[in-house]
């Protein structure tokens, strides 16, 4: 599974792309199956047309945590979902609930890059 | 062509090109003001200037030394300094050897990536006419040229700089 | 302390409104995310993992009370109540929202403070000794240096536009406490045979991904000809630095390609073209700017303060505060406060809004108004009377800053790593909150004596691990957190590049492995030797055995 994410430009906020909009919580986001490559695409086209409202945006792998849901693979995207692990009253995590629980339970086959179209860092 | 804007005194305006850049797959017009590569120009630009029948350009890359025109920059109406990108700080040096060390009284011409955010930063380092590729008008290029009103160190323009205004304070204070 | 003019307060105003009019181009798309990203770097606005960070200059790391209340007031009204010191001696704030950042700008300028070229290819604020004019080690004060440079690279026209990042750091003492050697350029001031003040000039260090022990290009430039001389360094740079690959921009590739000798003549040759009546400032200035500095209202004092040789003898705690904390200072009766930001399980180098407001008060009534941020991510009150020191540690301590542990093994330095960072490949904050728990009796750390450890979360090396006795550098290894282990760094006068010990570890390994190189040092330390010294005596084989064995 994957899902689109960015960064919005009037305030750094991590969104994820749903249904042709931003949204703020990983647990909102639109998922793409494998079979859904050209919609996946379709999202950061529309995200790339909209540099006024969002940051670089690209998809990420998602895994499923057992019993709980989904999760991004990697610990960089984990984060992003959450916020940072050592205050853990600041950021998305702040609301709690099954989506966060999901997210800090995933492990495993992580890469630090969540992107699957990897860009080469400058 | 691209659109110019000159500096007059300290209003940036208008101005007509009437300079052909010349690329070197280009073969040289007949006649009119043409702008060369330093390659070009060292092997024809004698030719081009011995005839005095249009003025000569030359375009320098960052990575080329305004040192080489050393011997022909009296005869040469322009020196275009290129931004390939923005970022790329180089011209900023050369402008300033042309104007402080070779005492270079031509144009010096920013060509390529140029935008109105690094206008202050070129007529100090010595620019005096620009081909702005954000669309900026002459307008905005003098407001964004004269956004600071106070500056600290020397550069090629000929602005006091915030100890020579306080040594100015200083003297007025003590009188 | 240099107190800002009307010019500098006027230029910070126009700085203010052209960044302004920056970000209402950028939200209007009259400006793409290319050409707006390197215009809010230098003014320190980054975009980070969870929002836009935003990163204040703090010259030389010198704060006067209003500018740090300020800077609580911001870390309250815009972000989530804290700010990050940074081994530039900087502060970071985590939480900021774009169309937020020209009102902080403005609010900071109110007070002196700015971000100009915190980030971004230029000339970054320059950093010194945080001990400068308290010290009585200093042959000058680097702080009157600084601000030379501070005001002749603000904005500057030529340089603005560097093949990379450049950052200049100063000291007068000789003991380096602003990790000079490391840095593009390094200036110690000396003082020569004759008795006329001049700097050594050291070009080319640096860390990141490949790191160097810059070195001397100049023994003795003469002082007054600074301005001039670091025209010429910059200007040489400007020109040949390469610009092809980022990871070979700075100048320490510059130097290590050409050889020290070569750039040095290079300089030179150039050097001797400038203008230096032109290019120099003028002694009317620069009398100014030190006269700015030299007005510091020290009291004639005793030596001894009875009132604090009782407290101490009463009061364990202060003891050990004294011991490791307190510094001597150049004025009889006064003394050199280190205020510790790492208190057991805290995040290094963060202060909340409410520390910085305590210690703004500190600076305000006891210690003339005058307070430092250090390289090692901790604040300096560096002019407290002895007599005063028993009230300042008991409101330090009620307020979670009394840890004594300055340069000891809890000490840490640690970069934001991916907890906070776009460029991260693991996280550090949570490796030195393990290890500071794990040498959390203070016995214990005393006992290991000066040990400093420092991590990065990437290669790029913010938390500074290749100088440290210790250093830690987060690797992605298959997707999962590791951290590479290097001994024998130091980022002071005796500097030196760290070697790797091993393979890298995975998280919950390195604080083990910490207490398994501790234990080795601890049963081959000869006398009064530090952690440093130990290795450079036996070397890294028996701490590797030591480490990978027990790995096994």
């Amino acid at each position: 599974m994957k899902a689109v994410t960015a960064n919005r430009l009037i305030d750094g906020e991590v969104v994820f792309w749903k249904e042709g909009a931003w949204v703020d919580g990983f647990g909102d986001a639109q998922l793409f199956d494998e079979a859904q490559g050209e919609a996946v695409e379709a999202a950061v086209a529309a995200g790339k047309a909209a540099p006024t409202v969002i940051v670089d945006p690209y998809p990420i792998d998602l895994v499923a945590v057992e019993g709980l849901g989904l999760a991004p693979v990697s610990y960089r995207e984990r984060i992003r979902a959450l916020g940072p692990t050592n205050e853990l009253l600041h950021g998305k995590q702040a609301e709690g609930g099954a989506v966060v629980e999901a997210i800090r339970h995933a492990s495993g086959a992580a890469r630090s890059t969540g992107r699957v179209d990897l860009i080469r860092r400058k | 062509m691209p659109k110019l804007i000159k500096l007059v005194g300290e209003q940036a305006q208008w101005a007509e090109n009437t300079f052909v850049n010349v690329t070197d797959e280009d073969a040289i017009p007949e006649a009119g003001d043409v702008i060369l590569s330093l390659t070009r120009f060292q092997a024809e630009g004698d030719a081009l200037l011995s005839s005095n029948s249009r003025r000569v350009g030359v375009r320098i890359e960052p990575a080329e030394e305004v040192e080489a025109l050393a011997y022909d920059l009296p005869r040469l109406s322009v020196v275009a300094l290129a931004f390939p990108k923005y970022r790329d700080g180089r011209a900023y040096t050369s402008a300033h050897l042309l104007r402080e060390r070779f005492a270079y009284q031509g144009e010096v011409r920013a060509v390529g990536d140029v935008l109105q955010e690094q206008a202050g930063f070129m007529v100090r380092c010595g620019f005096d006419a620009f081909e702005p590729n954000d669309g900026a008008t002459p307008e905005a290029w003098t407001k964004a040229a004269n956004r600071f009103r106070h500056v600290y160190q020397r550069a090629v323009d000929a602005r006091p700089i915030a100890a020579d205004e306080r040594a100015v304070q200083a003297k007025e204070g003590a009188l | 302390m240099y107190q800002y003019d009307v010019i500098d307060r006027e230029f910070l105003t126009d700085r203010s409104n052209e960044f302004r009019h920056q970000v209402t181009r950028r939200l209007a798309g009259e400006l793409t995310e290319d050409q707006f990203k390197p215009l809010r770097l230098m003014n320190g606005l980054y975009l980070q993992l969870h929002a836009y960070m935003l990163r204040v200059a703090i010259p030389y790391g010198s704060l006067n009370s209003r500018q740090a209340r300020r800077l609580a007031w911001v870390a309250r009204t815009y972000d989530k109540g804290y700010g990050h010191m940074t081994t530039r001696q900087n502060i970071q704030f985590n939480w900021i929202k774009l169309k937020d950042a020209p009102d902080i700008l403005d609010a900071l300028a109110e007070v002196d403070l700015h971000a100009i070229q915190t980030s971004g290819n230029c000339i970054r604020n320059t950093t010194a000794d945080p001990y400068a004019g308290a010290t009585a080690e200093e042959i000058d004060d680097p702080r009157v240096w600084s601000e030379v440079i501070r005001q002749w690279s603000t904005l500057h026209p030529e340089f603005s536009y560097l093949p990379r990042k450049f950052k200049i750091a100063i000291t007068g003492a000789l003991t380096d406490r602003a990790a000079v050697k490391v840095h593009d350029i390094g200036l110690i001031l000396r003082r020569a045979r004759d008795g006329s003040l001049g700097f050594e000039v050291i070009v080319g260090g640096g860390q990141g991904r490949t790191p160097y022990v810059g070195p001397t290009i100049k023994h003795h430039l003469p002082a007054s000809s600074l301005l001039s001389y670091l025209e010429a360094v910059l200007r040489v740079y400007n020109r040949h630095g390469r610009r092809d690959n980022i990871y070979k921009a700075r100048i320490k590739i510059l130097v290590a390609a050409l050889g020290a000798e070569e750039f040095g003549r290079q300089v030179e040759e150039e050097w001797a073209k400038i203008d230096q009546g032109r290019a120099d400032l003028g002694d009317l200035e620069l009398a100014r700017i030190r006269g700015a500095f030299a007005q510091t209202p020290f009291e004639t004092l005793p030596a001894r303060s009875e009132v604090f040789e009782a407290a101490k003898a009463a009061s364990p705690a202060l003891a050990r505060f004294a011991r490791n904390n307190v510094k001597p200072h150049k004025k009889p009766g006064y003394a050199i406060v280190e205020v510790s930001l790492k208190a057991v399980g805290q995040t290094p180098g963060d202060a909340t809004a409410d520390q910085l407001d305590v210690v703004a008060d500190l600076a305000e009534r006891y210690g003339l108004d005058d307070l430092r941020v250090t390289h090692a991510q901790n604040l300096v009150l560096p002019h407290i009377k002895l007599d005063d020191l028993p009230a300042v540690h008991a409101i330090l301590e009620a307020n979670g800053l009394a840890t004594a542990n300055i340069d000891l093994i809890s000490d840490i330095i640690a970069c934001p790593g991916l907890d906070y960072c776009a460029l991260a490949n693991a996280r550090a904050i949570p490796i030195a909150q393990d290890i500071a728990k794990t040498f959390a009796d203070p016995d214990r750390a005393e006992t290991i004596g000066e040990l400093k450890i420092k991590i990065s979360g990437c290669i790029n090396a913010c938390g500074h691990h290749h100088v440290a006795h210790i250093g830690i550098l987060g690797v992605d290894k298959k997707g999962e957190e590791f951290y590479q282990l290097s001994l024998g760094g130091s980022g002071a006068e005796d500097a030196s590049i760290g070697k790797i010990l091993g393979p890298a570890l995975p998280a919950d390994k390195v604080a083990p492995a910490i207490d398994t190189l501790v234990d080795t040092y601890l049963s081959a330390r000869q006398g009064e030797e530090r952690f440093l010294d130990t290795y450079r005596r036996v070397g890294l084989e028996p701490f590797k055995e030591a480490v990978y064995a027990q790995a096994d």
